[in-house]
């Protein structure tokens, strides 16, 4: 998705067919999401871990950090749009491949403090039904973003697989949002 | 430097979430509170002093195994009257077990988002087993100095090995129900002996998944705390008085 990106040669590499360029990110991708769920369901999660100072409590602090994520992600979908000039009437501005990387790396690095306290301390638990859908998302978005990361790179493959796997991400995370933030949010108020 | 940057992008967060867990795991204490393991063996006369509600039954330490329990003395069955309080093992969660006249009233909670609230017969084998919402579930076995089990609140499971608290301090349980907007909230603190004050608030406590936040801080004088601008008023669940039961 990122242009500048593409442009470089890639280091002499044997030619791979488009499937091959695809299956190893995805056994990689599927490997990272096997493992945070077996790793969430198999540690005894301990109810604490780490806490970022200035906020109320643990959950405050991933509610919004999770909201930065999300909202990064709404700049990537729209970016990505730009970029691909899906949007009528707007042509990509230079710095649409920046914002679009730099709102992803964003996202992505918020993301991760709020998992591994999800993983260290909560667990991969399914005692209702948001939460069960919140751990298998959760999995899947770390999943997915990996698989995502991985083909970048990659030249030669089909226009539809990165905008497909850019969904994917998009949607896993914002599942993870509505099942974790906006219930937070909802349930004790918007609140630091 | 305009090299793999996505894959560079991969490993930071990769690197950034190793940090984080291996920082959690140092924070996690690691060490079992003191008094669990051998020390708070307590002699039958020492035991009858630190319970003295113990019930009739309490001639059971004579007839206990000799082969050195962890925990206290076990009852042969439950107490008559005794407030049991401390945090779990792994210091996740804290634990508050209040024993009057046949009834128990357990919480567990960790100041936040984990917490649970049991109640039912303290049952008559020295052994109990309650249920809560959110599949909570809470197993022990009543020590004379120090009940032990487990509990599971919120998928979390914490083992625990909590004293009886001193009857003269503040030391317990404390409750408080009130109607905030059209919920429920109800409030709950365990006050350890050294002062330490633990508690969450359910925020709509009648629905069949309750969820909890930190509670606000309950002053022990007046036994009020204010939520969202709304006055708590706590109730001692205590197993001298019977208050709260």
């Amino acid at each position: 998705m990122t242009a500048p990106t593409r442009r470089e040669p890639l280091p002499q590499q044997p030619a791979a067919s488009g499937a091959a360029k695809l299956v190893i990110p995805s056994v990689i991708g599927g490997l990272v999401a096997l493992t945070l769920g077996l790793y969430g369901r198999l540690h005894s999660p301990t109810g604490i871990a780490v806490n970022i100072a200035g906020f109320s409590s643990p959950g405050s602090v991933k509610a919004w950090l999770a909201t930065l994520a999300t909202v990064c992600a709404i700049i990537q979908v729209v970016s990505a749009l730009v970029m691909y000039g899906k949007i009528p009437g707007v042509t990509a501005p230079s710095w649409i491949g920046g914002l679009h990387r730099w709102s992803g790396r964003i996202a992505f690095l918020a993301a991760v403090p709020v998992a591994i306290h999800c993983l260290y301390a909560l667990g991969f638990q399914n005692y209702s039904t948001r939460v069960l859908l919140h751990s298998i998302f959760g999995c899947l978005f770390f999943g997915a973003f990996t698989v995502k990361m991985l083909i970048l790179p990659k030249k030669g493959l089909p226009g539809w697989v990165l905008p497909f796997w850019g969904a994917v991400v998009f949607t896993a995370l914002v599942l993870i949002w509505l099942t974790s933030a906006y219930w937070f949010f909802s349930t004790f108020g918007v609140h630091r | 430097m305009k090299r793999n940057t996505p894959l560079i992008t991969l490993l930071t967060g990769a690197a950034l979430g190793v940090v984080l867990l291996v920082a959690s795991m140092m924070q996690t204490p690691v060490k079992k509170p003191a008094g669990y393991s051998s020390t708070a063996t307590p002699t039958a006369a020492s035991s009858a002093t630190s319970a003295p509600a113990a019930p009739a039954s309490s001639s059971a330490p004579a007839s206990a195994p000799a082969s050195a329990s962890p925990s206290a003395t076990p009852y042969a069955a439950a107490p008559a009257k005794a407030t049991y309080a401390g945090k779990s093992k792994n210091g996740g969660a804290t634990v508050a077990i209040v024993v009057y006249n046949g009834q128990v009233i357990a919480y567990v909670c960790n100041g936040s988002t984990i917490d649970a609230w049991f109640s039912g017969p303290a049952s008559s084998d020295g052994k109990v087993t309650l249920s809560g919402k959110n599949n909570a579930t809470l197993t022990a076995s009543y020590g004379t100095a120090q009940t032990t089990g487990d509990v599971t609140a919120h998928g979390t499971n914490f083992d625990f090995g909590v004293d009886t608290v001193s009857k003269s301090s503040s030391a317990g349980l404390y409750r408080a129900t009130a109607k905030v907007g059209g919920d429920t909230v109800k409030a709950g603190w365990i006050v350890l002996d050294d002062g330490t004050q633990i508690g969450s608030v359910e925020v709509d406590s009648t629905s069949a998944n309750p969820s909890a936040q930190r509670a606000p801080r309950l002053d022990l004088a007046t036994r009020t705390a204010t939520y969202n601008g709304t006055v708590l008023h706590a109730v001692r669940v205590s197993s001298v008085t019977g208050s709260g039961f």
